[in-house]
């Protein structure tokens, strides 16, 4: 598979990234190596084997239904953000 | 020139469900936040700090379970999570936690009242978003609803009309509330839906392209959409104009629909198996015993109520589960153990449900129906008294509007009866002696005389006098044979 600059703006287009063109050169041929790395994984017949969803043998991790004091309240967490009125996150405008 | 047809209409809708758990779907805050401050209800999770691990809520798993039970569904034993990918500030994850490929509930059905059946594809749980509120140059963000437990329902394309997409909504909303996983505050976004719609011409075997109206949040707005909606693509159909797919938004206001987005530019989500929960894995047995949970559901009360009362009247009493839910106590369970082993009969069942709809539901008594209902008793007693004619159906209204008197309400319906003074003369030697001593009052004796001389219309006036006499206590059903004997 071959990684175009297209494909690369289109994935920073979607994660909302403005890359310059040094960092899409190296991006692409950083994404390029790791697709053709996986890609090796194409020769294997796979047919009739279950997907691997989880690497831990685990299921059913849950917690009960409890509201449980925490320990960032609403200002650590608001001071967090880059800016904030009225006790909420402001952000440039979207739509 | 372009010729006006007649298109059939396809509609799929997609609703979202919020889950009535006491915290997130992972985390461990308030899951409440209607009347709290914004952002009151947040945690690292929601906020999504690095290295946070969201751990999912039990709760939200049971209810899921409850809910795919309300629809008629399989439930599939094992289901997983996985990462929707989309950049917006209303999750700052950057993702959702969604269930795409093994969704907890399977396919299943939702009857609607005329006994048309909508299929389920499935539902899936997954987390809400924050609250973004938009001003001139930036937009405000309110993470408390972010985290909150949703089921997603998807429909198939069932449904062919407008009022059909009303009442499938209606029935979804009755469905959730009365399986007890979803509050229904439909004005605070409880319940929202998306709603998908196509025309083709008649007897066409592909439907048409479609368009999906977003985040419709009241019944008659999801019907007033669907209207506008065939108004729109087939105006653009006829002209030979062609449906876009795109996502509209629907104005209240406006009575119209808006393009959002073109769906043209491809979404993207990039699903992914989230790694954070491993898959949940149920027992069949913990299935079995929701099912058994599941209080009766709105198909049930039809089939119990059908040929009873009216159609329309057992629609209005399924807007309001728990009076549904006393008329099936009074009628139907005998294993109360705090009331009694009776049960009224099917015309006491009418004059419950009469009180109900008429009284109860009557615009300047609807605070009432916050307040705790009549007892079994009380209203076994009521129907009693109203079928002994010991009072009247107006006296019987008095005493069922004092049932929900904070200083009456535990009294029972015979001393209530009493002390409003509405209990009917009917003991024939009482009302005789009022009879006879209207008869001898000189007011009367033209009346007396018209009616010996055949009128038969002043009987109504000589009643009426018994009753003022009796100062509104005779039953006139009572005094008018009575009377007759008397005038012989």
């Amino acid at each position: 598979m071959n990684i175009t600059e297209k494909d690369i703006d289109h994935l920073a287009e979607l994660s909302n990234f403005s890359l310059s063109e040094a960092e899409k050169t190296s991006l692409r041929q950083d994404l390029q190596n790791i697709i053709g790395y996986i890609s090796q994984l194409d020769e294997l017949d796979v047919s009739g084997v279950e997907p691997t969803y989880q690497v831990f043998e685990m299921e059913n991790i849950w917690r009960e239904d409890k509201i449980l004091p925490q320990e960032a309240d609403r200002e650590a967490l608001l001071n967090l953000a880059p800016a904030m009125t009225d006790n909420q996150i402001k952000v440039p405008k979207v739509l | 020139m372009s010729e006006k047809t007649d298109y059939e209409i396809t509609i799929g809708i997609e609703c979202h469900v919020q889950l009535a758990t006491k915290t997130k779907l992972f985390s461990e805050v308030d899951n409440d936040a209607r009347g709290k401050e914004p952002n009151s209800c947040v945690s690292p999770v929601d906020y999504a700090l690095p290295g946070m691990l969201p751990r999912l809520n039990k709760e939200a798993v049971r209810m899921a379970v409850l809910a795919g039970h309300a629809l008629n569904s399989e439930i599939n034993l094992i289901s997983r999570f996985d990462r929707k990918h989309y950049y917006y500030p209303d999750l700052p994850k950057g993702y959702q936690i969604s269930q795409l490929y093994h969704p907890i509930i399977g396919s299943g059905y939702v009857q609607l009242p005329d006994g048309t059946k909508v299929r389920i594809e499935h539902a899936h749980m997954e987390e809400d978003a924050g609250k973004l509120t938009h001003f001139g140059t930036y937009s405000l963000v309110d993470l408390n609803r972010a985290g909150t437990p949703l089921i997603e329902i998807v429909s198939m394309p069932d449904i062919h009309s407008a009022a059909h997409a009303r009442d499938y909504c209606k029935e979804l909303w009755r469905l959730m509330t009365y399986a007890g996983v979803c509050f229904g505050d439909l004005y605070n976004g409880n319940m929202r839906f998306d709603v998908n719609i196509s025309l083709a011409k008649p007897g066409a075997k592909e439907l048409g392209t479609r368009a999906e109206i977003k985040n419709l949040n009241s019944f008659r707005s999801v019907e007033r959409a669907v209207e506008y909606e065939y108004e729109r693509q087939s105006k653009l159909l006829d002209s030979g104009e062609k449906v876009k797919q795109e996502t509209r938004g629907w104005s209240d206001a406006t009575g119209k629909t808006t393009s959002q987005r073109s769906k043209e530019e491809a979404q993207d989500y990039r699903y992914m198996p989230e790694p954070d929960i491993p898959p949940i894995h149920l027992e069949q047995s913990f299935v079995d015993e929701m099912k058994a949970k599941l209080p009766r559901m709105p198909e049930d009360y039809r089939e119990m109520f059908k040929g009873i009362l009216p159609d329309d009247t057992i629609e209005i009493l399924l807007d309001y589960q728990p009076l549904i839910a006393k008329l099936a106590e009074l009628y139907a369970d005998n294993d109360d153990k705090t009331a009694s082993k009776e049960n009224i009969s099917t015309s006491g069942v009418k004059k419950v449900a009469n009180l109900f709809t008429s009284v109860l539901l009557a615009e300047e008594n609807t605070s009432l129906l916050n307040d705790e209902l009549p007892t079994k008793r009380q209203l076994i007693d009521l129907v009693t008294m109203l079928e002994k004619s010991e009072l009247s159906s107006t006296g019987g209204k008095e005493v069922f509007l004092k049932f929900f008197d904070p200083e009456m309400h535990t009294k029972d319906t015979r001393t209530i009866a009493k002390e409003l003074n509405v209990l009917q003369e009917n003991d024939t030697g009482a009302l005789e002696a009022i009879v006879d001593q209207v008869l001898a009052d000189p007011a009367c004796a033209q009346a007396v005389a018209d009616f010996k001389a055949g009128s038969e219309k002043v009987l109504g006036f000589l009643v009426g006098q018994v009753m003022k006499a009796s100062k509104g206590k005779a039953n006139p059903a009572a005094v008018q044979p009575i009377l007759r004997k008397k005038l012989k």
